[in-house]
């Protein structure tokens, strides 16, 4: 059997202010994932940091560790990878007062 | 004793416990079990052109379908019906948030097709209450479209929901949509257009359509529903419904009817959708379709 693989987007054309997160994203199945992040225009100031985060529900959310800069200029892509991390996952940014940016998010799974 | 192929193709169905859930009609278009994968179900993205700010925003909201256990805060995995997984759709949590699940295939032949899946649906159990009307309704669609060479020249959009709860009430009852909605030009290329066929607006009560599906007790706990749905690509006609026990009468019935687009010819896709009545995440989740046809 090939290895399960899927691309998930998960936020499309979205604006993120302040605190922002991806809607959770169930993928047990699946044993790795990078998540990109893909900036849709301009950023409006500085967007700084986002960080992959875990959930035992889909509804309580922790920290994974991994933390990576939010793109700036537009069509410019930034990503993390994540192993082992259970069955949930989402990503969050708390942009700073007056930044923001237009995302598109995906999910890259393999089992 | 003789067997013909009928019966000897009907034995063998029974006998493969996959298949010994379903009755399929002759041909088995497809079979989807997600503990298989995807199995080319993917999110309903709206039409665009030049900028994604000119997506519709019903079609905006839509994400990704997950492979899901069924995954629970208070006893863990709940399973599909005979696995593992089974294709997980979610809502966002806001009161008439919708999220759209679909299959793109086109047909061979213009006749009989039978759409049978398990499906259950439940909202995000964040409560610890019964939470029976947070999810507004869970529903299926064919967009279809006539054969180029064909005299009959249409766009045909079968659509059904059971409307399980409507501003808190739980209203419990099969519905149908034949009310077009306006078309609108996206971009300035006029290549494109967008019309919102699930739009909130024009849905129609299947006559004696009310049904009480088993819902249980808490709110993390599912049952697995089974639901068939007859429709006939020759005279573009709805044949049949039946949910679990129940078969309703489609006497009533019809499709969004549309003038054949330039583009979609032969166009069979299915569709699965969940709608949420509340601030809080709704899921349809389904572990198995089988897409059949008389041919």
């Amino acid at each position: 059997m090939l290895r399960e693989s899927q691309a998930a987007v998960v936020a499309r054309n979205e604006e993120w202010r302040g605190a922002s997160a991806t809607e959770p994203y169930e993928a047990g199945w699946a044993s790795e994932a990078v998540v990109f992040v893909r900036a849709l225009k301009d950023a409006v100031g500085a967007p700084g940091r986002a960080r992959v985060e875990l959930s035992p529900d889909g509804m309580h959310w922790v920290a994974e560790g991994s933390a990576f800069d939010l793109p700036v200029r537009a069509g410019e892509v930034t990503f993390a990878r994540v192993a082992h991390f259970g069955t949930w996952l989402r990503i969050a940014a708390d942009l700073p007062e007056g930044a923001a940016l237009t995302v598109l998010v995906t999910w890259h799974l393999k089992a | 004793m003789t067997l013909d192929r009928h019966e000897i193709a009907s034995a063998l169905r029974l006998a493969d416990p996959a298949l010994s859930r379903f009755d399929p009609l002759r041909r088995i278009i497809a079979f989807d079990d997600f503990d298989r994968g995807f199995c080319g179900w993917t999110q309903l993205v709206g039409n665009y052109e030049d900028t994604l700010d000119a997506m519709h925003p019903g079609y905006a909201q839509h994400s990704q379908a997950m492979l899901s256990t069924l995954p629970t805060w208070d006893f863990g995995s709940h399973g599909g019906f005979d696995g593992s997984y089974a294709l997980k759709i979610a809502t966002r949590p806001r009161a008439g948030a919708r999220n759209v699940s679909i299959k793109r295939l086109t047909f061979r032949r213009r006749g009989p097709i039978r759409l049978e899946f398990y499906f259950t649906f439940k909202p995000e159990a964040n409560e610890l209450r019964l939470s029976e009307t947070d999810v507004r309704s869970i529903g299926f669609l064919y967009d279809l479209q006539t054969g180029d060479q064909d005299g009959d020249a249409w766009r045909i959009m079968p659509h059904l929901r059971f409307l399980n709860a409507l501003d808190g009430a739980h209203v419990q009852k099969w519905q149908f949509k034949r009310r077009n909605e306006p078309f609108a030009a996206v971009g300035a290329g006029n290549k494109t257009v967008t019309h919102y066929h699930l739009a909130p607006e024009g849905w129609e009560d299947i006559a004696g359509g009310g049904q009480r599906l088993c819902y249980n007790e808490i709110p993390t706990k599912v049952n697995w529903h089974y639901c068939r749905f007859d429709f006939d690509l020759a005279t573009m006609q709805a044949t049949g419904l039946a949910c679990n026990d129940r078969e309703f009468d489609l006497s009533g019935f019809d499709s969004m009817r549309i003038p054949a687009m330039r583009n979609l010819w032969c166009m069979l896709n299915l569709a699965f959708f969940v709608e949420t009545d509340t601030d809080k995440r709704a899921s349809l989740f389904i572990d198995s379709v089988c897409l059949s046809g008389d041919f």
